[in-house]
């Protein structure tokens, strides 16, 4: 027993050393997992308002860029509204939370009434990196204004990411641009309405692959890679990227590998829109249950 | 100047210097700039080992909490702060540096001995920390690559505070 405590008081460093280390390895292993929350990270107090406070001013020399793209976004609004087409008149519709459409002959019978599915919230980007393996952006709407864990992020041009945690009035956003096994959005190619997946494998953070899209498919130079619909994160045909060159990986395989373009351009993102599915707790359990039965 | 606070407004300058600048700037993607290990560096000489290894995690967990990386810097600097002690008897003269003045820096140590000692430590803060970070040797050479370059980056930056903070002889 005295021999070794005369041990442990010698190697006392040591062990300590260790102890740090081995600390901080299972912190690094506990964050590194994507479905759990993180505990300290940048939505908390201090450093959320530090950089909000810092955001402030940075945010003056992008606010050209940002005009931009948000008169870019409401043109491109405007052009699908419906008052711009002259085959619908707008004189009874209800105030609620659906839209009905009605018959373009001279009877104008109620053809549908639609509910609302999605429900977007606007967010002001206050952090925002590019250059680690996994990037993180930080936003200034919280649970306060009704966001929770696993909502989709999209940016005026394309989409961006996927909620991760989230504090009274910041959340964290896991961004596009992350290295992760098991972390990829299902994406449709817009011209030929082929699947695949899209994942980021670190370097420019303008381009990502996607993946597993068939090699009898024909492909074409500036498709556009759209979102598909079927992960209930984000709505269909929200832009993704842009096809810039595609190849096989070697003679054998059967899927092709394509480079493309992103359409948000990560380096100067301002506001985001978190998208809430009103559906997804519903089509979520469905599935689950399913699965279930299946087992 | 008491060494205490000289040591704890370094810490505070350090940190919004590599959040708010260093971490603000893309240079390229082999490169990223870190100077906050430079607290690590400069704390005294006759610290006790247990003090400097907390100070470190201390630090390392400030970065990782505004960086969303937990546990990766305090990792490096924790690892650096454990094996300075050996760096800086391996470095130092016959009698010890000289005890005029109590924290490392070009002019207490001279200047090729503080490269030395800050190239080594720096390095090996590169090493564990972009090896955590990328988590597996998948890509063994563009790693040794960032590393290498990183750490040139660093020891510019360090050499350019000490020049800025330590200029009288």
């Amino acid at each position: 027993m005295r021999n070794l405590i005369i041990f442990l008081r010698r190697y006392f460093n040591f062990f300590l050393f260790l102890l740090l280390e081995v600390i901080c390895i299972v912190l690094v292993f506990r964050n590194n997992d994507f479905q759990k929350t993180a505990y300290l990270n940048s939505a908390n107090n201090v450093s959320a308002r530090l950089y909000n406070r810092y955001n402030n001013v940075q945010y003056y020399f992008h606010l050209k860029a940002t005009n931009d793209s948000l008169v870019n976004e409401n043109a491109r609004l405007h052009n699908i509204l419906r008052t711009s087409y002259d085959s619908v008149t707008l004189d009874n519709l209800v105030k609620t939370d659906t839209i009905r459409t009605y018959s373009t002959d001279t009877t104008r019978k109620v053809v549908g009434i639609e509910l609302r599915r999605y429900l977007y919230h606007a967010a002001k980007v206050v952090n925002n990196t590019v250059n680690a393996p996994i990037n993180y952006i930080t936003i200034h709407r919280g649970s306060a204004n009704g966001l929770k864990p696993n909502m989709g992020v999209i940016g005026p041009s394309g989409i961006v990411g996927i909620v991760r945690s989230v504090s009274p009035n910041y959340a964290v956003v896991l961004s596009l641009l992350s290295k992760g096994r098991n972390f990829g959005f299902s994406a449709r190619l817009s011209h030929s309405k082929e699947m695949g997946t899209v994942r980021w494998y670190g370097g420019d953070a303008g381009y990502a692959l996607m993946e597993d899209v068939p090699k009898s498919v024909r492909l074409i130079k500036g498709d556009t890679v759209v979102t598909s619909g079927y992960s209930a994160l984000f709505p269909e045909n929200i832009p993704i990227g842009y096809v810039e060159s595609y190849s096989l990986t070697d003679k054998g395989s059967t899927a092709y590998t394509i480079r493309i373009k992103l359409a948000t351009n990560f380096y100067n993102l301002q506001y985001v829109y978190v998208v809430d599915n009103m559906l997804k707790d519903e089509q979520k359990s469905l599935e689950d249950s399913t699965y279930r039965l299946i087992k | 100047m008491s060494i205490l606070l000289r040591n704890i407004i370094r810490f505070v300058l350090l940190l919004l210097l590599q959040v708010f600048v260093l971490n603000q700037v893309l240079l390229h993607q082999l490169v990223s700039l870190n100077l906050y290990m430079l607290f690590v560096l400069l704390l005294p000489f006759n610290l006790p080992r247990p003090a400097l290894m907390l100070l470190a995690l201390l630090m390392g967990l400030s970065m990782d909490m505004f960086m969303n990386t937990m546990g990766v810097h305090a990792a490096a600097c924790v690892f650096i702060a454990y094996l300075r002690p050996f760096i800086i008897n391996i470095l130092s003269p016959q009698g010890g540096f000289e005890t005029t003045q109590k924290t490392p820096s070009m002019t207490s140590m001279g200047v090729s001995q503080f490269l030395t000692f800050a190239a080594i430590l720096v390095f090996l803060h590169n090493l564990v920390f972009f090896s955590l970070e990328v988590f597996g040797f998948g890509n063994f050479f563009y790693l040794l690559l960032k590393i290498l370059c990183s750490t040139a980056a660093s020891i510019f930056l360090i050499v350019l505070y000490e020049l800025l903070f330590f200029s009288k002889k």
